[in-house]
């Protein structure tokens, strides 16, 4: 137990004493995650709307690649990205190895097809019948994919906050395509293992409190704009 | 006749489940309100998804606004754009009532003070002033569903689709709501295609009705036409024919037939006294005998039953009658013909009497089953009741007769 409290003790004092190396951490892990969800975003919703809304032939087999994608073990996208990024593979050129945007490629790959495939499930909870609606109004293609998304606006937020929490909490991908280089690739969870490994117990839990306090924030964030976006519609858009 | 805002030529679309819609022909006069009917699964609401363009049909033509809209000469939605369909669902997005209302003309990028006139005027006749700051999920299935007519009515359609737009109210709203759209609909005078399987909404809202069953339009005409002349059995039915009698005419003259009730009549006809018995003999010459009445009163015992109908017919033409139930008037008396101008009385014995609201059914067997809606005041008075002998009487030109 008196590990825990120090830990603890320990994690509010290097929080509020302004420890150089922690906040640099802390930066660069929101810097990259927050990126990467960012462009997962970008890449997912609109990919699981599109899917979603539409029928298509090879809707099914799209859908389980997002599915699988969902399920991609973190390890899997690192090895991938490692592999086209090594100074010997394809990309190797672009000398991105170890650095933060190979860490944030990693973790695009990981977050995109859980907020894709969360979108889709959420917008094919959608009584297709507003689709109908919507064309009978006379929405064209884009209008339709706009009146069907703030349908299914509540659900996508959820997307978001499980893509950051997949990401922000990954050791693997980014050990492995970061290298956990002082100052430079490392972050909260691959700060956590080295602490570990040199047997500095107290340190790893500051650190993995920092990273809890951190996916709290986001998602109470989020929450909260869910909550209000329930509550508050109506006197928002009063014109 | 005006001129047309819709016609539907050879339209067909055949579905997977064997069901296809065939629409030779269909027309709606400019601010006129057809009302399609049907029952259930009869294609009422294929038609409107295709008129709509929300479907493609097989083959055929719809003339919208003199332009053949499945020529694809503009995209769908410039002619959506000019129609609005209500559907039986409420469909309303989740944004504010208000926003829900104006929903149609944002995607138009028109602005609410263009069409302010027409907003505060439906805003007021549809009782939506406290709801526009509601989400739609907290309101009623009958308050969502006015929402659902302001929003189709604000953008002022060339064509207006109602799609069973009362069918999933609870009753007490319904009428109100009924009465509420249809005083609009008069009022705005908007060319309009109403879908209902309720035939008194048709009868209270229409300009012309078509009865559709089984994919294809069975009749298309003036209201009254539909109602008082039904061109088949199941039209008849379908409008409120309670009584069909198969016959065989025997004679015209000055647009009167003497038309020969056939007996065991496979319709209308379950407690009949003939329903064992071979169809009555008859012949040419019995109709020319001297019979020189124009009262038909039937006896138990006899053989002969006929009807004067006011109509044109070649003698020898099988046809069947249809007789709707408040043209059936009841007396206690033995009727003869000095004492009624209906050319038509039979002595029957009641079977049945059903309680259907404001009036009672009363099935009557005349050697034919005949059915008549009385007020309880007339039961009451007449001492109507099972068992009981009574006369009734039909007029001449109250009966529809159509070929079998």
């Amino acid at each position: 137990m008196e590990l825990i409290w120090q830990g603890i003790k320990r994690a509010f004092l290097l929080l509020f004493s302004g420890n150089r190396e922690v906040y640099e951490i802390v930066l660069l892990t929101i810097k990259v995650s927050g990126i990467a969800v960012i462009i997962s975003m970008v890449a997912g919703i609109p990919a699981g709307l599109v899917v979603g809304l539409n029928s298509f032939k090879g809707k099914r087999f799209i859908v389980s690649i997002i599915n699988t994608g969902m399920g991609l073990p973190p390890v899997a996208a690192g090895l991938l990205v490692a592999v086209f990024l090594w100074r010997s593979g394809p990309l190797g050129f672009m000398r991105l190895m170890y650095t933060p945007t190979a860490m944030i490629i990693a973790q695009v790959l990981i977050a995109a097809p859980i907020i894709a495939g969360v979108t889709l499930a959420a917008i094919q909870q959608v009584n297709p019948k507003l689709k109908t609606q919507a064309l009978s109004l006379g929405a064209g293609k884009w209008q339709v994919l706009w009146i069907m998304a703030n349908e299914a606006k509540l659900p996508t937020l959820a997307a978001i906050m499980a893509g950051f929490g997949g990401v922000i909490s990954e050791v693997g991908a980014v050990m492995m395509v970061g290298g956990n280089i002082k100052e430079q690739t490392r972050v909260l969870t691959t700060a956590t293992v080295q602490f570990v490994r040199m047997g500095n117990l107290s340190m790893a839990i500051a650190l993995v409190i920092i990273l809890l306090i951190l996916s709290f924030a986001v998602n109470l964030i989020l929450t909260l704009i869910q909550q209000k976006e329930n509550r508050t519609w109506a006197q928002r858009f009063w014109r | 006749m005006g001129a047309k805002i819709l016609e539907i030529i050879n339209l067909k679309k055949s579905y997977l489940s064997g069901f296809s819609l065939d629409i030779e022909y269909l027309s709606l006069d400019i601010n006129k309100i057809l009302v399609l009917i049907g029952p259930n699964g009869s294609g009422k609401s294929t038609l409107i998804r295709l008129i709509n363009l929300l479907e493609e049909p097989d083959s055929g033509k719809i003339i919208f606004d003199s332009a053949d809209i499945l020529q694809k000469t503009k995209e769908k939605s410039v002619f959506r754009k000019m129609m609005s369909v209500v559907f039986q669902e409420p469909l309303l997005y989740n944004m504010s009532v208000y926003n829900n209302i104006i929903l149609g003309l944002s995607l138009r990028k028109i602005k609410v003070k263009q069409k302010k006139q027409i907003f505060d005027y439906l805003i007021e006749k549809l009782n939506l002033q406290s709801l526009l700051l509601r989400n739609p999920k907290s309101l009623s299935g009958g308050e969502q569903q006015r929402v659902a007519l302001a929003r189709a009515l604000l953008l002022e359609p060339a064509l207006l689709l109602l799609d069973e737009p009362l069918a999933n109210i609870d009753q007490l709203s319904r009428e109100e709501l009924r009465s509420d759209l249809f005083n609009i609909l008069k009022d705005i005078g908007r060319s309009t295609i109403y879908v209902t399987h309720d035939r008194n909404e048709a009868m209270i809202l229409a300009d012309n009705i078509a009865v559709i069953n089984n994919g294809r339009i069975e009749q298309a005409g003036r209201k009254n036409d539909v109602f008082r002349k039904p061109a088949n059995e199941f039209v008849a039915k379908f409008v409120g024919v309670e009584t069909l009698i198969e016959g065989i005419v025997l004679e015209c003259r000055d647009n009167v037939c003497r038309v020969m009730v056939k007996s065991g009549n496979k319709i209308g006809n379950k407690n009949s006294f003939h329903e064992n018995s071979d169809y009555i003999n008859y012949s040419y010459e019995n109709f020319e005998s001297n019979d020189t009445t124009n009262k038909n009163i039937y006896h138990k015992n006899g053989h002969k039953i006929e009807f004067f109908i006011v109509a044109d017919a070649k003698p020898g033409e099988n046809v069947i009658l249809a007789i709707r139930p408040e043209d059936v008037v009841l007396y206690n008396i033995q009727m003869s013909h000095e004492i009624s101008s209906a050319m038509n009385s039979f002595r029957g014995v009641i079977t049945d009497i059903q309680d259907i609201g404001i009036f009672k059914k009363v099935e009557i067997d005349c050697g034919f089953k005949l059915v008549s809606f009385v007020t309880q005041n007339s039961i009451e008075r007449l001492g109507i009741e099972p068992g009981k002998n009574i006369t009734a009487s039909i007029k001449a030109s109250s009966i529809h007769m159509f070929k079998s």
